[in-house]
């Protein structure tokens, strides 16, 4: 963080130097922004447009991607050898004849690929590899093709800044007028046979004119110049983007957000300083801005102070609002008074599922030009099935119905065809009725669930108990984290963070989330009334404890991607948050 | 011919097998959406297609088709590693596969042949080989030390290699850094497990075979544009001895262009985009159609 300031008398002549080169770099950014802006808000208006065209026209839209899907995979080895090119021609003989895959069953002909670069898995040439979280501890690796690129991921980023933009114009009124984190540029260190291998949201370097290029690309902020700890880039976009009439934070986590108001909290000595002095990190740049200084040494002096009151331009922020990520919406609340919210995507580096379209916070229309869906009704054991190899019939996205949970299988145009994700989504309506898309929201990943004895607890359930639980207590709530205890018999136990936390309240809070989950899952009252699990534990916690605990656990690297994950497997975060 | 004003193209990257006495022989090829010439490279000892993962999407950017075939050995095709064939499986290989080629881009396309170090030997051995018949329109030789057998060995020592049938292997000696002092391709050339690094010595007598294809040549070349490209020195290759051999093999009428660079395998350095952008022009040119 920021260093100690060097001595007065040898700090000012490379001071000077220094400052005129930041004074250049301050220009030529900003020359970009404004080449720029105009080119971005008319190609995100064309993508937001394409796309609103495409969901008036769903079955076209699903019919031209699997077209799009069978025309760059077809002349593949991977085809060729499995006789897909012959076989596979429309929706019907597309699902009979190719399986449903997870990532690991395409682990043979991506380590093909990565050698070829192309021509084996599609037919079109991989740029990038992309990393995230693999199930056996090895990173994924995720082809990121040029045609992927041009025809998928891009126009998904740029339709839904076309939603963002359509309702809040003012987040390109000025150079200084959003933050965003959602993507980083970073220099990358990882290579799969010379290729980069890098996650998603690392948009550094820029392959082509079509990659993704807001006007901020060379923002002081935003490029690879920034420091790549978690903390170090906060510092630097919480600093460049002080005293400015900042309007906009988009983010992915909801946490990110948190985190940025806890981060000028922690470092608010320093940012005032580098203020008042023109520097960032101790370093030159700019010129000193005293009135910011004063202004951001007063907020730091209100307790509890949120992000308005750092930025009173603020209008909008934007993160991912459902599933567990809608747990923080109460300290998304406390720091974003009065801001409007926008949702971000529902994604993940193997693909777009959701795209914003309006305001909505907690639902979104399929992202139906994005890949080829295909659904499976949650309660069908879609893993063990898989496993064994059998068939299983999928339904097509005009035949699920709202009200129900659903497995999402997807082909995208990067080759991974039939991909069970292990995502299931929750189909909140159909827009125009049948045969219109369905507006959808992530529910949780399949398989995240606990079963001491068959109860097969998930963390949706646990979700629900708790969130009735606390409402019949009368109290609010924030973060929860939940995680099996073994024991004769064994149990759960949940910390929940909240404003009335305090001991006296835990014993009939939790008999009412045990109640709560009885009534939500009929194997788990079965075990609890025939004395084969204790019932559940929930002890309340101040309201930023367990933010803090995860913040604190936030890895070092690679931020973006970190999850927050209520339900545990293990019971070791309460020993860290309120000891033994 | 030109467009000045277009987005990045949206271009395939395409595998197919040449089927060649039981050994399937993978040809890659970069196709753009508007083929406008064709380069077929030929890939030196060491590398494969894999290598060109970033000049071939470029090239198809360029409108020209970009063919690599991994040679016999090499790459994902089958062959026996470390080990050539005689001369005319390896160059009957290199004429089937570029019959493909002018059966996929059609008479009319202007075709360049580019062979890159030991491939610039294969090359100049294919194209003075009797037989030899795929009309192409424009030849460059790149970091190629033609001749070099010829040129580094006695006649008693040549005579000794040609009748060398051994099969224990001979160190190429070949060094990543001397083909870039880019870390990131240092890293992929010392860590590609498709790479071949040595051969067996009888190996050696086919190269030597090939060398006096061009260097006795027994039939006159096309009178098609040819030129030999480098860095301004080559930490493998004798450029002036390479020059030389050029000179004499293209009587005189061939152009010989420098890039600034003293590494050898220049996709690898910062002169990448000038041999793409020079190459792509060079390929393209003879297919000018001055009747139209």
């Amino acid at each position: 963080m920021p260093k100690t300031d060097p001595t007065p008398d040898s700090r000012t002549d490379s001071r000077t130097d220094s400052k005129k080169d930041s004074t250049k770099a301050s220009t030529e950014w900003q020359k970009h922004w404004k080449a720029r802006r105009g080119r971005f808000i008319e190609e995100c208006r064309q993508a937001h447009e394409r796309l609103l065209a495409d969901l008036k026209c769903p079955t076209t839209a699903q019919d031209r991607v699997l077209a799009d899907i069978i025309g760059v995979s077809a002349a593949s080895l991977h085809w060729k050898e499995h006789n897909y090119d012959v076989l596979a021609s429309d929706k019907a003989s597309f699902r009979k004849v190719l399986p449903i895959m997870r990532y690991d069953d395409f682990a043979e002909v991506i380590e093909r690929e990565t050698r070829t670069k192309g021509g084996t898995l599609t037919c079109s040439p991989v740029l990038r590899w992309l990393k995230t979280s693999g199930t056996t501890g090895t990173p994924k690796r995720v082809p990121y093709t040029l045609h992927w690129l041009l025809t998928y991921r891009i126009p998904a980023m740029m339709a839904m800044w076309g939603t963002y933009l359509e309702h809040h114009p003012e987040l390109l009124a000025h150079p200084y007028a959003t933050l965003d984190t959602q993507t980083v540029r970073e220099d990358v260190s990882d290579f799969v046979h010379g290729v980069e291998h890098q996650a998603v949201s690392n948009r550094h370097p820029q392959i082509n004119t079509r990659d993704w290029n807001p006007p901020w690309y060379e923002a002081p902020w935003f490029g690879p110049a920034t420091p790549t700890s978690h903390e170090g880039r906060m510092y630097h976009r919480i600093r460049h983007l002080l005293g400015r009439n900042l309007h906009y934070i988009s983010s992915i986590n909801p946490s990110t957000l948190i985190s940025l108001r806890d981060l000028i909290e922690a470092h608010g000595k320093s940012l005032v300083r580098d203020l008042r002095e023109g520097t960032v990190d101790g370093e030159p740049w700019g010129e000193p801005d005293p009135a910011a200084a004063d202004h951001l040494a007063a907020v730091l002096e209100k307790p509890g102070f949120s992000l308005k009151d750092v930025w009173p331009s603020l209008t909008l922020y934007s993160c991912w609002l459902s599933a567990s990520a809608g747990l923080y919406q109460s300290k998304l609340d406390a720091v974003f008074p009065g801001v409007a919210k926008l949702p971000f995507m529902s994604c993940g580096t193997e693909g777009v599922t959701t795209i914003p379209v309006d305001d909505t916070p907690h639902s979104q229309p399929l992202a139906i030009s994005q890949a080829f869906f295909e659904f499976v009704p949650a309660e069908v054991p879609l893993g063990e099935l898989v496993e064994r190899g059998e068939p299983v019939e999928t339904l097509l996205f005009d035949e699920v119905e709202a009200g129900r949970d659903y497995h999402l299988i997807m082909s995208q145009g990067n080759g991974l065809y039939r991909l069970w994700t292990g995502d299931i989504y929750h189909v909140d309506r159909i827009e125009g009725g049948t045969g219109g898309v369905p507006w959808i929201h992530f529910v949780r990943r399949d398989g995240v669930f606990h079963s001491f004895t068959g109860e097969k607890i998930t963390e949706a359930q646990v979700t629900q108990a708790i969130e009735q639980g606390v409402a019949e207590q009368g109290l609010d709530m924030g973060l929860y984290m939940c995680g099996p205890k073994w024991g004769e018999p064994p149990h759960y136990v949940a910390l929940v963070e909240s404003h009335g936390s305090d001991k006296g309240v835990d014993a009939e809070l939790s008999g009412r989330i045990d109640e709560a989950l009885k009534t939500i899952n009929i194997e788990y009252a079965s075990k609890r009334d025939s004395g084969r699990l204790r019932p559940i534990e929930v002890v309340t916690v101040p309201h930023d404890a367990i933010n803090a605990y995860v913040e604190g656990r936030r890895a070092a690297g690679n931020a973006t991607q970190y999850k927050y994950k209520p339900f545990q497997q293990d019971i070791d975060f309460v020993a860290d948050i309120v000891g033994d | 011919m030109l467009e000045l004003k277009r987005p990045p193209q949206n271009t395939r990257k395409e595998i197919t097998y040449v089927r060649r006495d039981g050994a399937d022989l993978a040809l890659h090829l970069w196709r753009p959406k508007n083929l406008k010439g064709a380069i077929f490279y030929f890939h030196g000892l060491q590398s494969h297609a894999g290598w060109l993962w970033e000049v071939g999407p470029q090239y198809a950017d360029n409108d020209i088709a970009f063919f690599v075939l991994d040679r016999r050995g090499s790459g994902i095709s089958d062959g026996e590693r470390h080990d050539l064939p005689d001369a005319e499986t390896i160059l009957a290989d290199y004429a089937a596969a570029l019959a493909t080629v002018r059966r996929i881009i059609g008479e009319d396309t202007p075709l360049q042949l580019f062979g890159h170090c030991l491939g610039g030997s294969f090359l100049a051995a294919l194209m003075h080989h009797p037989e030899f018949d795929v009309p192409y329109d424009s030849a460059v030789f790149c970091s190629s030390w033609l001749g070099k057998l010829h040129a580094t060995l006695s006649e008693e020592q040549r005579a000794a290699l040609a009748a060398d049938d051994g099969t224990e292997l001979w160190d190429a000696g070949l060094k990543s850094a001397d083909f870039t002092d880019n870390v990131k391709y240092q890293h992929y050339i010392d860590h590609d497990d498709l790479a071949v690094r040595a051969l067996t010595r009888r190996s050696r007598a086919t190269l030597l075979e090939l060398e006096k294809l061009y260097l006795q040549p027994r039939r006159e070349l096309p009178d098609v544009p040819v030129s030999y490209v480098s860095g301004l020195t080559d930490p493998i290759v004798d450029l002036d001895d390479a020059h030389k051999t050029f000179i004499e093999m293209t009587n005189g009428r061939g152009g010989i262009i420098k890039l600034p660079t003293h590494q050898h395998y220049l996709y690898y350095t910062d002169v990448r985009t000038s041999l793409v952008t020079w190459s792509s022009t060079y390929a393209l040119i003879p297919g000018l159609d001055h009747h139209g």
